[in-house]
Parts: C-alpha cells; structure tokens; sequence
C-alpha cells in the first residue's frame, strides 16, 4: 500500500495537471508540490521495512500483476532504492518548489507541473521495479519526461533539435538493455532481480555480453562517452528541469543500474575493466570540457557529466558504496548549483554567458552563498559533502585495483576544482558587464533576451519560492557527507546487507595520504583560477582577460573533441544517404524497374502476335478451315496407321 | 448391324453431309456477303445434324436425336445474334462487305 | 451469428447506395450503428458463432465455414472498431459512396478473419481486394495507383488460389483452419510458396512493397486507417493461421528466406522513412519496418515471438489507424502533406497535437504503450528460437523508428508558427471521439497485454 502510495501520487498529480491545466493555472504548483510531498513522507514512513529483513531479502516487495507469461511485475523497495527515491521525491520536492517562482510568469505552467510529476512518476517506476522489463519501462518514460521537458519550451527550434537528439540516443540505451533482457531471459526464464542473480553461472559465456549491454544502457542515459553528446543540449529546457532531471535523478540511473545489478559486476572482472575506464574517461572529458565553456548551464552540464563518470567509476570497480554515495552528495551540491544558476539567469532576464554577468554577489545573495557551499562540495574540500564521496571513489579505485584510474580520478580532481572556481569567480565577483557590448567581453553571438512569451499581467513570484530550496539544498551540501565518516560509518552499516563486503589487501597509498594528495590537487585548481579570475587586478581587466581567453581556447575543446561531428559521420549522414537511395532510387528504379520490366515483356509478347489478328472475318474463318483440315489430317493418319 | 432399319447404306449419309458441309465452308470462306455466310454456317449445322440422326438410326442410340435439337436451337440463337450484328453493322456503315470490316483489329 | 457479422455489413453498404449521392449524415450514422453492431456482435458470445454448410464435395471436401474463436475474435473487434473510427471521421464530399465502401470492405475483410475453411478464406481474400479498387479509382490522383494495387494484389490472390486446390486436392479438405495436421510432402515447400507470395505482398514485405506508398498516400485517410491497420494484417493472419500449423515443415525449408526479407523489410523501411518528407509516406514505410518485425516473429516459430506477433498485430492496428486518421485531419485543415511546409501546430491545435503525440509513441515503441509490449515479447521469442544476429539487427530499427517519428511530430507539431499555414479549429467533438478509442486501447493493451493473451491462448 505504502508502496503504491509512493509509486503512483505523482501519476495522479500529472494526470490532474494535465487535465485540469487551463483552470489550475498556478494552482498546479502546488498540485505538483503536494504529489511530491505525499511519497516523499511515505518514503520516510517505509524507512525501516525497506531496510529490515524480510524473509529471505531485504527490503518492501510487492507483486503486482503479470504483464506477459513470464513477464511478472512487481515493487520492490530496498536500500539501493529507498536512497533513490529518497533524493527522487525528497530534492524533487524541493526543485517543484522552487520552479513555482521559477516558472510564475510562464503560460504552460500546469503542462510544466504535469510533465515534471510525470518524470517523478517514471524515475520511480525505474527504481522501484523488481524487475528488467518494469526497470527499462520507467527506463524508457524517464527517457520521455526529459525529451518533454527539454522541448517544453517547444518554439525554440534548438530546444526541439536538443529534445529529439536527446531521445533518440536514450533510444540506443533503451534497446541495448532489452537486448541485455534477451540474453538474461533465454538463459535463466526470467526477468526478475531475484531469479537473475541468484542464477548468475547460468549466463556462463554472456556473462560479460549482458553486461556490456545494459552499460550501454547505462553510458546513454548517464552521458558516458560516447554517448554523451545530448546532456550540454538538454540545457536547452527551463533550468528546474536540468536541476532534477539533467543533474540530480535521471542521468543517475546508469549508476543506479550498475549498482543493482553488482551480482553481474561482480562477477566479471572484464565489465569491472571496461565500465570503471569509461567513468574514468568520462570524468576527464567532462572536466575538460568544463574548462572551455562559458554558458553557465553548460559548464554545470560538463560538470555533471563529469561527477557521473566518477560514480560509474565508483561502481564499475566494485566500489559500490562509495559510487551510490557520491550520487547522493552530488544529488545536493549540484541541484544547488543549477537552482542558484537558475536564479542569476532569472535575475539577468535569460542571460546564461557568464562573460555578460560579474558582480552578482550583491545581487543574488541567496545564490552566492549557497553556490559557494556546493562550489567547495564539488571541488572535494575538506568538511563538505563531496569531499567524503569523491574521497571513496578515487580511493576506492586504488583499493579494487585500478591504479591508473586513480590517477585519472586525482588529475580530474584538480580539474573540476579550477572549472568550477572559474565559473564561481566570474559569475559573483567584479563588477556587472552586462551593460558592455558583448563583443568587449568576447561574446560573438549573443543570445536573444526572453525566451518565454511574457504573460498578460506579470508579477513577481514571491522570492522566499526560489530562495529557500536553494538555501535548503546549500545546506545540504555541507552535511550530506557526514553520514559516510570512518570506516564503520552510518552509510556503509546502511547498505551491509545490501553489497557484498570485500577483504582487500591495503593499497600502496593509504586513504590518509590520498585525502592530502587530493587537498593539494585541488588546492592547486583553486588558486589557479583565483590568480586568472579574481585578484584585484584580474577583476579590474576582466573584460580584455575574458575576451582574450575566449580567442584562445583551443579548437579541440571548443568542438567539443569532434563527438557530434564523429556521430554525424558515422551514423546520421550514413543513415539519411541510405535513405534517400533506397526511397528516391531504389525503390522507383530498381524494384519497379523489374517490375516494369515485367510489364515490357508481356506488351512486347502481345505486340508480336497482335499482327494475326486483322480484323477480317473470312481470314478468320480461313484459319478455322485450316486448323480442322490439320485435325482432319491427323485422325485420318491414325486410322490408317491402325 | 440392323440393316433393315436403313434402308440407304450409312456411307450415303455420310457423303452427303460431306458434300454440304464443304458447300457451307466454301461459302463461308469465299463469299464476302454476310447474309450468305450465315446461310453457308447453317448448311454446315444441317450436315452435322444430319450426320447425327443417320449414326442414330443406324446404330439405335436416341443421343443422336438429342443432340440434333440441341444444334437446332444454338444454329437459331446463332443466326439471331448474327443478324442483329449484320444489322448493326449496315446501319452503321451501308455496306455489307466483310471485307470492309475490320474494327477488331489488334 | 456469425453470417450477420459478414452479411450485415455488405448489405448494408448496397443499401447505402440508395442514398442519393451528396448524402452527408445518415450515410453516416447508418454506417457506424453497423460498425458498432459488429463490434458488439462477437461480444454477446465470445466463444460460438460457428456456421457452417458444405460448399464442395469433388475433388475435394470444402465447407462455407465460419467461426470467430481465438485470435480471430481480435481481429473481427479491432477491424469492427477501425471501421467505426474511420465512419466517424468521414467528412469528404462523398461520404455516402465512401462509408459504403468502407462497409463492405469491413464485410469482406470479416470473411477472411472467421473463415475456417481455406477456400472460403481465398474467396474473401479477393473480395476484400475490390472496395479499396474501387476507392482509388474515385478519389486517388492517379489512377495508375488503382492499377497497381489491383494487380500486385490479385497476383497474390492467383497464387493463394492455387495453392489452396493444390491443398485441398492433396490433403482432401480445405476445410482445415484451427486445426493442426501436418501437410508434408514434395508439393508442400511449393503450396507454401503460393500461400507466402500472397500474403507477402499484402503485408507487404520487401521487394513486393511498391505498391504500398503510393496506395497509402493516395487513398482517402479513413480508407488508409482500415487498409493499413487491418488489411495488411491478412496476410500475418494467413501465415499464422495457415502457413503455420499446417505448413510448418515447409516453412522451416522457407525460413532463412523469410527472416532475411522480414530483416530488409524492418531496416529497408526504416531508413527511407527517415527521409521522406510526405507524412503519409513516412507512416507507410514505417509500417513496412514494423510488419518485418511480425514476419521475422512468424518464421522463428517460437510459441514466445508468437504472442509477441498477436500483441503487436493488434498494437500496430491500433497505432496506425490512429496515424492516419490524424494525418487525414492535419491534411483538411493545412492542405498539404509535406512536413517541409508543416510547422508550429503544437500551439495551434493542441487536442490534434496530443493526439498526434500519443499514436507516434506508441508508433516508436514507448514502454507503457501497446507497440513496446509487442516488440519486446517478439524479440525475446526471435532470441529464444536461438536467433542470436537477427535478433540484435532488428534492435537497430527501433532506434531509427524514434529518429523518423520524432522528426514527423516535432516537424508538424513544433518549431514556429509557420506563417503561411492558415490557423484552423482545433479538433471536434466527433473528430476527437473517432481517435479517442484507437488512442485508449493502445494504452490499455500496452500497460496489461496478458488480457489479450489469455483470450487467444484459451
């Protein structure tokens, strides 16, 4: 019931906003915030069922109904997924707050509350599923929500193009995990957690090839490399959206993904090699990329793609607890940051390029101080939420074995802590240059003001709407990381039963000394930024320095390592040139040709024996004659030859 | 071989229809005149009929009877239909000669 | 019972014709009380309906047998229901002429789903064939389209007749259909072939599809809804319940055949509706890719990728005649088909642009719609049967399936208000009605399709 309840009031909310949308107007804020609120509470109230032991396992189950022969559905709610649907409804909560300020003056408000609530109602369905099919089923609907919801504003041709791309990659993930749902039902009959896990030498040989399949599920909904390219664009939705979906829950499901099914991980030692260095990569790239932008949704996008690798990183080397953790933290610290980005672009009226801010510490202060917390969060310094997760990861990696992947982790560390002190530094500190021509600040193509209609009679949404969940997640980026202290932490005494515990031999480098590698790192990172963006004398030449850096950047990263174009190249040029052969020659040319050809050999048949046909009666009763003289002829010869 | 109930010997029979089964395809292929064409169709209908009728004398099997009605009634349905067409055909063009006819060419 | 399913409808639809010609309402509404009649009719008694009369006794037996038990039953209420639909949204100049054909078309395609006998099935098979005929002749722009459906379907139709008195004189009766005796022997691979052409080019499966665009594009929406979602099924029926009980052997011979054009079928079509730019092009080479799927389901002959075809028959029906009634809408209000010209409809008309959203979903295969259920019930069953590459290609499909959908949607339904598109109401009361059902089952067999399961299966 208590499951239900969780799983099935943010369907009641979209559908009641969504039917009742044109008489609710903002009224369905609060409709949405209230079908976020119920789970929420219900979630917390199922607290110790889900992580108690029930019979044989742990956690709430629930069958529901069989889907198909063989296809049975049910709920299950354990600790892996009590966390999930803890930040799910819980930051959701919070994000649904906030957008009610955010979208105040927006038409489509009700259409945005019954997409959002729709999305909380398919992210569910994916971790509160007992099984592959419901899982790639929530798999698919979140995939939905976000393709909705990135389009929401469905005028802005990018917007579109962003939305489509998105979905259509997320495709490719979808049909990699039900060709990984194949290999699983043909080997042990079954689509259920249950059954597949406890029959994992039954895939024998497919082992690594069911693996390898639902990474590739996992690579594109959590923007792994390659298959990253959608999350910048997905920027393209209202910021909320890129909060809660684009940051927080849904590009997390590809962790969640490998974590619940670490009976196959473990296993394998392969699919341990391969999704840890894809994390790893992806942590790097993403920090890269972070380095060259200057839209702040896109940095944040960078980052977030970025903190992603390192949890794939996290539970591709086994490291479970420490990957789901660091999904935790950064569900806080980078809700934050989008929301507080979320309020310096409402304040700046849409403007994202942080060359065209500056100064903003006085003007957004809520945001200041919040997106200092989650700026240190992310960055890994001491006392903050993201020091204890990332710590975990990268040591984690060492721990199981991977000890370039340490090294990646460290690298992408000092990285991620100058990216993101960049973006801080020129966003709040120094003066406004939004009144400069944006040419001074090297902006090329600045961006069009207002990207929503503006609404018959605007108000101003009252400011505690916005303020306070940001403040609220702020706080959260500092203490997130105090449940995961020592070794006999409340975090890891939380998923004992959950993930099996291994005995490991201690590293070359012990925590202690990779917790002061890291400090330096990142130390490192941050004074960089600090010398290139924010002394004194940094601050007073900012719009040369950025115009300068921005003429500087180096191709490669302001293509982006050439993904989309590779992409284009390989399969979406490919694709439309088969298609076009097929549609525009093939099939006019070479399939109707044969059978015109056809059609040319009867009338060429039919033209040479359409000569005996004159029309004349008497040459026609000729050949009768002639005919019955040969028939005459023959039977006379058989009787005389008998 | 009842040979009383034939009073002329069977090979008669069957050289008088020859002979006007040859007439009747002599004047349906030399003649241009429609109207006589069909009167040579029905002289070749009578020297099968009456080919019919002798065998079913001469061998006492009513079939041959059957079928003779039977090609009476189709040579009727023939000649009224081929007198329909050669009135069509008059009216259309005043002239019979089915030389001069020659619409059905392919 | 199940005469007045074939019956009613015919006579109903000679009776329209009494009708004077620019008749508009009753026509009408005489039409869908008779659509909804032979919806209802099956309803009542979902199991009987069982007629039958000795028809032939030499060469050999075959009976005027009918029955709407099984599988059948979802054909006869998803055509009863597609033609209700395609009455409703009827609103050309002509309805009378054109819900009298839809009529007997539903009469005729009422034949092929209950026979139980193959002959009486050849007999319906071509008189299913005439009232779209007579449909292109009076309303395609080109009458070279008539032609073309008419004779590549007929050929199928010769072939399909011949292997039945092939059948029926080797095996003594025709009157064999929910039955399961083998027929083997030196004809088999060849009778099978007969049946499999016919059914191959109503499907259609790849290289006897040419037909199809053309004749989908031309043809008056309503007419493509019920071509389209339930003629084409003809032939998956044919060769599930024909080709497949009795004619397994053959078929296994035939199999690598007919996996490798159901493969081409699926990317084939794939790949060229992602380049179009007519709307209903890009629905019908869709719908090639998406029968391919069937087809490989069949030739696996796994019982798992059976009950996958059942759901997706079904699934795709319902979709399908969705799209196209809804295209037939966009192209009464907008004049004109081409997605280059379309744009920004969202705002416009957004009952029409829901819609339109939800059957292309479902189109593409969205978990929680019936389309996704199909496919993967499908392919897990084409994987079972042990085949490991076909299934793996046939995933690809999938992925483009949302590439081209998505572009058809997004094309008409978003981006700017294209400036030269006249802003025309939104949909009706009765335009919305006709799709709301289509829109509704496919929701319903998506979300619990062991209910239609386990009426088969009984």
């Amino acid at each position: 019931m208590m499951l239900l309840a969780i799983w099935l009031v943010p369907l009641a909310g979209a559908i009641v906003n969504w039917a009742f949308g044109p008489q609710l107007k903002r009224a369905a804020g609060v409709v949405g915030c209230v079908a976020l609120a119920v789970p929420f509470v219900a979630t917390i109230l199922s607290w110790s069922a889900a992580t108690q032991n029930a019979g044989s396992a742990v956690g709430m189950h629930q069958a529901l109904f069989s889907w198909m022969p063989g296809f049975d559905f049910g709920l299950l709610l354990d600790p892996l997924s009590l966390i999930w649907a803890l930040i799910i409804t819980g930051v959701g909560f919070l994000i649904h707050v906030y957008s009610v300020g955010y979208m105040w003056n927006d038409n489509a408000i009700a259409r945005f509350f019954a997409y959002m609530n729709f999305f909380v109602f398919a992210m569910l369905t994916l971790v509160l599923s007992d099984n592959f099919v419901g899982l790639l089923v929530g798999w698919g609907l979140v995939g939905l929500a976000s393709y909705f919801l990135i389009g929401f504003w469905f005028f802005k041709p990018t917007a579109v193009a962003a939305a489509r791309k998105a979905f259509v990659i997320n495709v490719v993930g979808d049909v990699a995990i039900m060709f990984a749902i194949f290999l699983m039902f043909a080997k042990t009959g079954s689509t259920s957690f249950a059954t597949v896990f406890g029959h994992v030498p039954a895939l024998g040989n497919w082992l690594f090839l069911v693996c390898v399949f639902l990474f590739i599920g996992a690579a594109a909904k959590s923007a792994q490399i390659p298959l990253h390219t959608w999350l910048p664009d997905a920027m393209e939705g209202p910021t909320p959206v890129s909060a809660l979906i684009h940051a927080a829950t849904m590009v997390t499901a590809g962790v969640y993904l490998v974590a619940r099914c670490w009976p196959l991980w473990n296993a394998s030692h392969e699919a341990q090699l391969l999704v840890g260095t894809i994390g790893g990569l992806t942590a790097l790239a993403g920090a890269l990329l972070g380095i060259a932008q200057w839209d702040i949704k896109r940095i944040l996008a960078y980052s977030t793609m970025s903190q992603i690798g390192y949890m794939i990183m996290g539970v591709g080397v086994t490291a479970y607890q420490a990957g789901v953790a660091h999904f935790f933290t950064h569900a806080f610290f980078k809700a934050c940051l989008f929301l507080g980005a979320g309020i310096v672009i409402h304040e700046l009226a849409d403007e994202q390029d942080i060359r065209r801010m500056g100064g903003m510490r006085s003007r957004a202060p809520v945001a200041f101080f919040a997106m200092f917390a989650s700026v240190l969060a992310i960055s890994g310094f001491p006392g903050f939420a993201g020091f204890f997760s990332k710590d975990a990861v990268i040591f984690g990696a060492l721990e199981h074995g991977h000890p370039w992947l340490y090294v990646i982790g460290i690298i992408t560390a000092g990285i991620t802590a100058y990216y993101m002190f960049r973006l801080f530094f020129v966003t709040f500190f120094g003066t406004y240059r939004g009144d400069l021509d944006p040419a001074q600040v090297g902006v090329m193509n600045p961006s069009e003001p207002a990207a929503h209609e503006p609404a018959h009679g605007e108000t101003h949404a009252p400011a505690w709407l916005m303020g306070a969940p940001v403040a609220i997640l702020g706080v959260f980026a500092v203490i997130a990381g105090y449940v995961m202290i020592g070794a006999n932490s409340a975090w890891n005494r939380f998923f004992a039963q959950t993930f099996p515990s291994a005995n490991l031999a201690a590293p070359a480098i012990s925590e202690g000394w990779t917790t002061a590698i890291l400090f330096v790192v990142m130390a490192g990172g941050i004074a960089i930024a600090y010398v290139r963006y924010a002394t004194p004398v940094a601050l007073a030449d900012a719009p040369a320095r950025l115009r300068a850096e921005s003429q500087r950047l180096p191709a490669i990263l302001v293509k982006l390592f050439y993904f989309d174009e590779l992409i284009d190249w390989l399969f979406v040029k490919p694709s439309q040139a088969l298609g076009r052969f097929f549609g525009s020659i093939f099939d006019p040319d070479v399939i109707d040709g044969g059978v015109r050809a056809l059609v040319g050999f009867n009338t060429g048949l039919g033209t040479l024996v359409r000569g005996a046909q004159t029309g004349l009666l008497r040459s026609y009763a000729l050949v009768i004659v002639f005919g019955a003289a040969l028939f005459a002829v023959y039977y006379a010869l058989q009787g005389a030859a008998r | 071989m009842h040979a009383n109930l034939l009073p002329v010997a069977l090979a008669n029979y069957v050289a008088l229809s020859s002979v006007i089964f040859f007439i009747g395809v002599a004047g349906v292929v030399l003649r241009r005149n429609p109207l006589i064409m069909l009167m040579s169709i029905e002289l070749m209908w009578n020297a099968a009929n009456l080919l019919f009728l002798a065998f079913a004398r001469a061998w006492l099997n009513n079939a041959g009877h059957i079928f003779a009605f039977l090609v009476i009634t189709v040579a009727a349905a023939e000649a009224a239909i081929g007198l329909a067409i050669v009135v069509i055909v008059f009216r259309s063009r005043a002239n019979v000669d089915v030389d001069e006819v020659a619409m059905m060419k392919g | 019972m199940v005469l007045l399913l074939i019956l009613l409808p015919i006579a109903a639809g000679s009776v329209l014709f009494a009708l004077p010609r620019g008749e508009r309402l009753w026509s009408r509404v005489i039409g869908c009380v008779v659509a909804a009649a032979t919806f209802a009719l099956p309803l009542l008694d979902p199991n009987g309906g069982d007629f039958s009369a000795r028809w032939l006794s030499r060469p050999f037996t075959a009976s005027l047998h009918f029955s709407w038990s099984g599988f059948s039953l979802w054909l006869v209420l998803l055509l009863a229901l597609c033609t209700f639909c395609a009455i409703l949204a009827t609103n050309a100049a002509q309805s009378r002429t054109m819900v009298a054909l839809l009529l007997m078309l539903e009469g005729g395609m009422m034949g092929v789903f209950t026979a139980r006998d193959i002959l009486a099935f050849a007999l319906f098979w071509d008189l299913m064939l005439i009232p779209p005929f007579f449909a292109l002749i009076e309303w395609a722009p080109h009458r070279e389209t008539a032609w073309r459906f008419l004779i590549y379907n007929f050929s199928g139709g010769l072939t399909l007749l011949l292997a039945t008195a092939a059948f029926g004189i080797l095996s003594g009766s025709t009157d064999v259909i929910g039955g399961t005796h083998q027929f083997a022997g030196s004809w088999a691979p060849w009778i099978f072939a007969g049946f499999a052409f016919a059914f191959a080019v109503k499907t259609p499966l790849w290289p006897l599809h040419t037909w199809m665009p053309n004749t989908y594009a031309e043809l008056p929406p309503p007419f493509v809804a019920v071509i389209s979602a339930v003629q084409s099924k003809a032939g998956l029926y044919g060769f599930i319940v024909i080709a497949l009980p009795f004619l397994r052997s053959a078929l296994v011979e035939w199999r690598w055949l007919l996996v490798a054009l159901a493969l081409v079928s699926l990317l084939y079509g794939a790949f060229v509706a992602l380049t179009q730019t007519d709307t209903k092009r890009i629905v019908a080479y869709s719908s090639l890719s998406h029968l391919g799927l069937i087809v490989l389901a069949i030739a696996s002959a796994n019982p798992v990728a059976i009950q996958g075809a059942l759901v997706y028959i079904v699934a795709h029906g319902l979709f399908s005649a969705a799209l196209f009634l809804i295209l037939g809408y966009l192209e009464e209000r907008e004049e004109t088909r081409s997605v280059l010209k379309l744009g920004g409809l969202g705002a416009v008309n957004p009952k029409l642009a829901g819609a339109f959203t939800i059957a292309a979903l479902a189109a593409l295969g969205l978990p929680g719609l019936a389309g996704f259920a199909g496919e993967l019930v499908i392919l897990t069953g084409v994987f079972r049967a042990g085949y490991f590459w076909p299934a793996l290609i046939a995933l690809v499909p999938i992925v483009l399936a949302s590439a081209y959908m998505l572009r058809l949607l997004q094309d008409v339904i978003n981006g700017p208000q294209v400036a030269a598109l006249p802003r025309r109401p939104d949909l009706t009361v009765i335009e919305a009605l006709a799709v709301a059902p289509l829109l509704a089952a496919l929701l319903l067999v998506g979300i619990y399709p062991h209910a239609l399961l386990a009426a088969v299966m009984r």
